[in-house]
């Protein structure tokens, strides 16, 4: 504290003298300093002299903390605004315009930022080549930013070290150093590209290698193959009519473009009026995906047989002589031709080249190239693959002839081939640097490992899909002093300088924007995210050929190795989220399986046991490649014979320096804090990669598996479930003819009830609640919400399972993650599930080829709640504007409320999760929604809080509420347009229109509950003649 | 000779009393009269003697042991509240589809125990079944430590046990109130004012036999002690006059609660839309089904009791024969509502009410709902031979079986109606943990060790209601059966 000088108050000079006391008057010294200090320092007077700077100074420092905190507020010492920092507002939200690379490509985002601290992830909807959904990974990666197992500090041959010395090596290296290699995950960041160059001119012999988990890109492989130029295929699912997925998970989380694909496939199928069109799916695939769900015709088969199945199409249109067609792939053929261009042959990743060079010759030949389908020249050079490249890398490496390598967001070590050995190799490297988010098994096998900077807290840029510039700007300081950037790194190692990644990257937009002036342009650049007019130029290269040969399939049993939908290839294996979305078809939690069909189950003597709500499998091993892993097994119906499906991501193994939680006997914290020991993906399933061979194939051929004769226990949050669609009328469906012939299908043999559209005989009977529904009282009709009457529609033609809702509501509304056991126990907190049905002609037995049906499943906020009227404390009441609200501080926890839901949406505290969320992932929870205590319910609430915020605003700004403002979470991330929600009392809002659809039927009418969430049932468009030849 | 003067504690002397009732009075009966209730031709000071000699003597030693075994089980019961309210609901099973579990089907289960003893006293007495008297006084005790039992669930299975009070209509500044619309709160009225009359009533009933045990008392405080709870008692005309109306009056008024109680506790179910709770039929078969078990229980109980003190004379076997009866009868009740149950399911061609019984039947819990079925409507059926309603051992059996079979009943109901409801997507199991069974063994701890302290400190059975009975309290007794005769 700077003191500053009294002012002497006593008046000078003469004149009458006024006394108060008598010591005052004899001027007693104490009573004089009393009086001197009857104000505080300073308070009475004002400021003089040389202090005068002094306070200024003080001034100055306080403005510049303000500016300061405006990054991250300091953790722990208080320090409030002198002054407001520029545009922000406490509890005001900002957005800001960002981007994520994933699989190397930028997916254009908007990220909500309260005080500084950024709380939720949505799509770019201005963004040209985005439609503003977000899909799993998008969603989850905000908690990747908080994960409090995310590496703090540099390390050094495992011993804590700092940037200082990273620096030092840097500039150390810039001389005497031989060969420097560079392993990175892909990315199309035109920053990286430029400082790849840089790094390469300091290094002339520099060996990069993009890497990739899953192995190599065969879709770029196979145009290479067709096109002799390696070219990015964009698809337009909108405009197709046919469309034949050859093992094409196109629609899954984990697909390359996934949000994007599932947005343009989803309104291909929208079905408005009854003559509306709809585009029809053939799929080919061995396991179950989400695309699968959505097909219209789905054939099982081994993943090295759809390789025939593609060579039959092809033979079959004429471009290839190969297997004689079957009837299956003639009438696709026909169907394919019929189709005037606009239909799409797609392979999937686990294909081979050859099979997408044939899929590119088989656009080619159908005229889909142009209409349909785009060819993008990315304009990067041809590539060796992966499968080459990387194996050199390791025999250069062994070789003694890479003195640096530098690892940038990949994990070989895990996922590397395990016959490359390339932790082997990697010991005879004398400087390994990984940059990574966490202490991984690469981390702990190089020399140095630097904390990477998350997306959220680092510049850098990137394109879409099509190209589009997009620009990443940070909404936070790095959590760690040590984070730093991919780009920041490639930086000091190419220049032995550090620069921050805001000049790098402004460095290499200042080429891009070429205009007058750069500032200006930059700033709109990152208030939008991207830069117009930037995308990829299509390519027309000359007519394709392919001259390989296409592989039939093999025997023996194959295992087929795949991204995760939920944990992808184990970057995301730590988030909670992630580790408690249910995969989209096996609905399991917290582990990753090896996936045969029953036949083979039945074939090897597997079994895969319920009882008592959770599932008993057998442990097999796996044998391939020289390797074994031991993986529980799990049978679905609809997967295909001889095969095995493993998903990548499981069996981590991330070090952290967070104490475990140790709670005495009885007290249970310990057991229900899922971060209480160690990392959340540390022993949690198998690493599958260590069985492929040295080019990283995703198929195996010829594995071996046994049974081992012990049991694992595995969580699903759904049991093995089949519906009777006609005694239960969960999901209502018909085919497209049967739909233009009766749009009102769903509404068939709907029991009658009062008040809705089927006239009964029942109709006139009085209603006992219609006059005196609370509804109708006056303190509702009064109330400023009741001009606003939320609902939701639900498209079960568009909605394809992927999970997206899911994680989005879990973002959005501070969902706690229970764990496995929890989970096993039933008490998982979704608020929001997709309900997963095998759907069979017969309704009794699970056949081979069951349909699937899914179902997302919100609070359906009745309207006669049969929750509200057995609460015994009134915990959870209906509110003026139509949705049924929880109020947890009311509530006691009797449990009555998820009793009597009969669509059992209610969801249960029964332990204090709240309570042990570790400090950082408590700063990931929306201020705007309470943490609940344990012992009270929850559920959806319609994401009442942006309802409320939306109604605050338009009250501020002293205006109605706009059609369509508000939007839930949910539907806000659904890429597919199947969730719409808004107001019923707006006849024209989105969701009274969706409300009027012809489709439209509401989930258990039948209980007079009066449910405001109407499903829109779906509709498939089988090819009738192959439905006539018994073919499905 | 029930009871012998070697009962008596050393170094104390025969009173004058005992000698003298331990001499032989024979009343003749005329012939053609109903048999006596009480048997072994006991005068009136015998049966004083008889029931108020064990509140004054050294309990025997199957008491202590029996103290010991049931207090021990109160102390776990208290550890795992203790333990529950601590770490949450989640030690129990309780899951998502199942939100109710074990404690509301002991809630249940032991509301239905505290039926026979209001039943008894209240409804046998406006009948005029004057054999009641001999049971009613502990079948009384017992429905007030089974409703506290019962009371104890519903208040530790809430989430938030230290708000619990909000179910409750006090006035506050947040002008909340209970939400009457909910069964649950119609069930802390029931439960709780069932719990009051029954307690007046026990007690009005208790008065003249306080002060009997006040003027037998030899020590200062005991008289003291048992003269405050007299409340002056001198056994005037004016206070039998009072005391007969005022027990008249309790007994009309808890009459209908005796119905209302269970029926009340039945609405939690029947009045919500879940497959298998919704049923109108509820009342009616709570109220057949809680008769049922409360009188098992009292068999349970006074078997042991009449054996242990040596009051077979007073609870004869007759007695417990018309208890077989009615759980005969009861138990025919619910067996035929279970089989009603499945009818309406049938008939209402709805397919979730029909899934709901079918899984019942064939489900997962196939092993509960057939327990409950062989218990509850099989096993009482061999009452219809006399000669098993007489015997002992099987009536003791019988009596635990029935109550088996209506836990099992609480649990079908409950838990096997939520595991499978409407959307098959949400279905799941329910696993009860060593907490949930820890507390029902604890339960029966609290109950056992208050009937215990009962069966030391009060009268077991209703001193003054058991003399009426005898033949020669009847005045006009010779004279209405000469009358009869003309």
């Amino acid at each position: 504290m700077i003191s500053l000088p009294i002012v002497d108050g006593t008046p000078s000079g003469s004149g009458m003298k006024a006394w108060r006391s008598p010591p005052h008057r004899e001027q007693d010294p104490q009573f004089v300093e009393t009086v001197a200090e009857e104000f505080l320092p300073g308070a009475s007077d004002a400021p003089s002299g040389s202090n005068r700077r002094q306070f200024m100074q003080l001034l100055g420092a306080s403005m510049a903390m303000a500016g300061l905190a405006a990054c991250r507020r300091p953790v722990e010492r208080i320090m409030p605004f002198v002054d407001r920092p520029e545009e922000t507002i406490p509890g005001i939200p900002l957005q800001y315009a960002t981007a994520m690379n994933f699989r190397g490509t930028a997916r254009p985002l908007v990220v909500k930022s309260y005080d500084g601290r950024p709380v939720k992830i949505e799509g770019n909807n201005q963004h040209p080549n985005a439609s503003g959904a977000s899909g799993v990974f998008e969603q989850a990666s905000l908690l990747q930013l908080y994960d409090p197992d995310r590496s703090k500090s540099t390390l050094r041959t495992g011993t804590t070290a700092n940037w200082e010395d990273f620096l030092s090596l840097c500039q150390r290296l810039q001389t005497g150093v031989r060969r420097v290699a560079v392993l990175a995950a892909p990315d199309n960041s035109p920053t990286r590209a430029r400082l790849r160059a840089q790094l390469e001119s300091q290094f002339p012999n520099t060996l990069w290698v993009d890497y990739r988990s899953e192995g190599d890109d065969s879709e770029l492989l196979g145009t290479q193959m067709a096109y002799g130029q390696a070219l990015q295929v964009a698809y337009d699912f909108e405009n197709a009519d046919v469309i034949v997925s050859l093992d094409a998970d196109f629609l899954g989380p984990h697909a390359k473009n996934g949000s994007l694909d599932t947005h343009s496939f989803a309104r291909g199928r929208k079905l408005n009026g009854a003559q509306d069109r709809m585009s029809r799916l053939y799929v080919a695939e061995s396991t179950y995906s989400v695309t699968g769900i959505m097909a219209d015709h789905r054939r099982r088969m081994r993943s090295d047989a759809v390789s025939q199945m593609a060579s039959q199409l092809a033979t079959a249109l004429g471009v290839y002589d190969g297997a004689t067609p079957d009837a299956f792939a003639s009438s696709i053929a026909s169907d394919l031709q019929g189709a005037n261009g606009n239909c799409i042959v797609v392979a999937g990743e686990s294909q081979p080249a050859e099979v997408h060079a044939l899929c590119a010759l088989m656009n080619d030949a159908l005229g889909a190239v142009g209409t349909t389908v785009t060819l993008l020249d990315t304009g990067m050079p041809v590539q060796a693959a992966q499968s080459q490249a990387l194996p050199a890398l390791v025999e250069e490496m062994r070789a003694g002839r890479v003195d640096v390598l530098l690892m940038l967001g990949v994990n070989p070590v895990y996922d590397a081939p395990q016959s490359l050995d390339f932790q082997g190799a990697l010991e005879r490297v004398s400087d390994t640097i990984h940059v990574g988010l966490h202490v991984d098994e690469t981390a702990r096998a190089s020399t140095w490992h630097i904390p990477a900077a998350h997306f959220l807290e680092s510049w850098g840029d990137g394109r879409s899909q099509d190209g589009t510039l997009t620009a990443i700007q940070p909404l936070i300081a790095p959590l760690y002093e040590d984070a730093r950037s991919e780009i920041e790194i490639l930086a000091v190692l190419g220049s032995g300088q550090f620069q921050r990644g805001y000049d790098l990257v402004r460095d290499s937009w200042r080429p891009i924007l070429s205009g007058e002036d750069f500032e200006t342009d930059w700033r709109r650049v990152l208030h939008d995210g991207y830069l117009e007019g930037t995308s990829y130029p299509s390519a027309t290269p000359a007519a394709s050929s392919f001259g390989g040969q296409v592989q039939g399939p093999g025997t023996g049993l194959e295992l087929v190795l795949r991204l995760d939908p939920t944990v992808l290839d184990g970057s995301f294996a730590n988030n909670a989220w992630c580790q408690e979305l249910p995969d989209p078809v096996t609905k399991i939690v917290w582990d990753n399986v090896a996936v045969v069909s029953p036949k083979t189950a039945e074939d090897l003597e597997l079994s895969c046991e319920y009882s008592k709500g959770r599932y008993y499998s057998d442990v097999v091993t796996l044998a391939a490649n020289d390797q074994v892993i031991e993986l529980p097994v799990w049978i679905l119906p609809g997967h295909a014979d001889d095969t095995v499906s493993v998903t990548l991501g499981y069996g981590r193994d991330i070090s952290t320096t967070r104490p475990e939680r140790d709670t005495p006997f009885w007290d249970k914290d310990d057991e229900t804090d899922i971060y209480a020991r160690g990392t959340l993906a540390t022993g949690v399933g198998t690493n599958v990669s260590l069985l492929r061979d040295l080019a990283a194939h995703p198929v195996i051929p010829g594995v071996e598996l046994t049974k081992t004769g012990r049991k694992w226990t595995i969580v699903t949050t759904q049991d093995h479930g089949i519906l009777d669609t006609e005694a239960r009328p969960i999901i209502r469906s018909a085919t497209l003819d049967e739909y233009r012939e009766d749009p009102a299908f769903a509404l068939q043999g709907e029991v009658p009830t009062p008040g809705s559209d089927v006239k009964t005989d029942f109709q006139d009977y009085p209603e006992l609640w219609k006059d005196r529904h609370p509804s109708q009282s006056p303190s509702f009709r009064d109330s400023d919400y009741w001009q606003n009457q939320w609902g939701m529609v639900i498209d079960l033609n568009s909605c394809t399972g992927c999970n997206a809702c899911i994680v989005a509501c879990q973002a959005e509304n501070n969902i706690q993650v229970v764990g496995k056991k929890e989970v096993g126990n039933g008490r998982e907190l979704h608020w929001l599930r997709v309900d997963r049905y095998f759907v069979t002609e017969g309704g009794e037995e699970l056949d081979a080829d069951p349909m699937i049906a899914v179902q997302p499943m919100p609070c359906q906020h009745c309207e006669n709640a049969p929750c509200e009227s057995v609460c015994p404390v009134a915990a959870t009441v209906h509110s003026p504007d139509g949705t049924n609200q929880m109020i947890y501080n009311r509530c006691i926890g009797t449990r009555y409320c998820a009793n009597n839901c009969p669509y059992k949406v209610r969801r249960y505290n029964y332990y204090n999760w709240s309570k042990t969320i570790p400090e950082t992932v408590q700063m990931a929870q929306n201020p705007n929604v309470s943490i609940r205590f344990r012992g009270v319910m929850e559920k959806c609430s319609f994401c009442i809080q942006r309802i409320r915020g939306a109604q605050k605003r338009a009250g501020l700004e002293k205006r109605a509420l706009q059609r369509d403002e508000v939007a839930s979470a949910c539907q806000q991330a659904c890429p597919a347009e199947a969730i719409t929600f808004g107001d019923l009392n707006d006849e024209q809002s989105q969701v009274s229109q969706a409300m009027r659809n012809a489709r439209s039927y509401k989930l258990l009418a039948e209980l007079n509950i009066k449910p405001r969430v109407s499903y829109l049932a779906r509709v498939s468009n089988p090819n009738n003649a192959l439905e006539s030849a018994g073919q499905t | 000779m029930p009871w012998s003067l070697q009962d008596r504690p050393k170094g104390e002397k025969p009173s004058d009393c005992e000698v003298a009732s331990s001499t032989d009075k024979t009343v003749t009966l005329p012939a053609g009269a109903d048999p006596p209730l009480v048997t072994g031709n006991l005068g009136f000071h015998d049966i004083t003697q008889l029931v108020s000699y064990h509140t004054e003597k050294r309990p025997p030693s199957a008491w202590y042991m029996a103290i010991a075994v049931s207090s021990t089980l109160l102390c776990v019961l208290l550890i795992m509240i203790a333990y529950l309210v601590w770490n949450g609901i989640g030690v129990w099973g309780n899951n998502n589809p199942v939100g109710w579990g074990w404690p509301i089907v002991n809630f249940v289960f032991w509301v239905g125990i505290g039926h026979a003893g209001t039943l008894i006293s209240a409804i046998l007495f406006l009948f005029r079944q004057k054999w009641r008297t001999a049971i009613n006084r502990s079948a009384e005790a017992m429905t007030l430590f089974a409703v506290i039992c019962a009371l104890l669930f519903p208040t530790i299975h809430v989430g938030r046990i230290w708000v619990i009070y909000w179910t409750l209509p006090i006035p506050n500044q947040m002008e909340m109130w209970p939400q009457f619309k909910s069964p649950l709160l119609w069930d802390v009225f029931a439960v709780s004012v069932y719990f009051i009359v029954s307690l007046i009533f026990w007690y009005v009933g208790l008065i003249p036999d306080l002060a009997t045990l006040r003027d037998r008392a030899r020590t200062a405080l005991r008289r003291r002690v048992t003269g405050f709870f007299a409340l002056g008692w001198t056994g005037a005309n004016r206070h039998w006059r009072n005391y007969e109306k005022t027990y008249l009056l309790l007994a009309a008024l808890a009459t209908p609660l005796v119905l209302s109680v269970h029926s009340v506790v039945s609405f939690d179910f029947a009045i919500s839309i879940i497959p298998g709770w919704h049923t109108t039929i509820f009342p009616p078969y709570f109220v057949a089904g809680a008769i049922f078990s409360g009188f098992a229980m009292v068999m349970t109980l006074l078997i042991l009791a009449r054996k242990i003190y040596g009051i077979q004379n007073i609870i004869t076997m007759d007695h417990l024969e018309k208890m077989a009866i009615i759980i005969l009868l009861t138990g025919t009740m619910v067996g035929f509502a279970y089989i009603t149950e499945f009818f309406i399911a049938w008939y209402s061609q709805v397919e979730y009410e029909q899934y709901a019984f079918l899984n019942r039947a064939t489900g997962p819990y196939a092993w509960a709902y057939w327990t409950m079925m062989s218990c509850n409507l099989l096993f009482p059926q061999f009452f219809w031979i006399k000669r098993l309603r007489r015997s002992i051992p099987f009536l003791f059996i019988t009596s635990i079986v029935v109550n088996i079979g209506m836990w099992f009943e609480r649990f079908v109901i409950t838990v096997i109606s939520l595991h499978r409801d409407f959307l098959p997507s949400s279905w799941d199991y329910f696993n009860p943990t060593i907490v949930d069974v820890l507390t029902l063994i604890g339960s029966f701890g609290l109950f056992l060790t208050l009937f215990l302290v009962f069966l030391r400190y009060l009268p077991m059975v209703a001193i003054a209601e058991v003399k009426m009975v005898l033949p020669e309290s009847d005045p006009h007794y010779h004279h209405k059966h000469e009358s009869e005769e003309h």
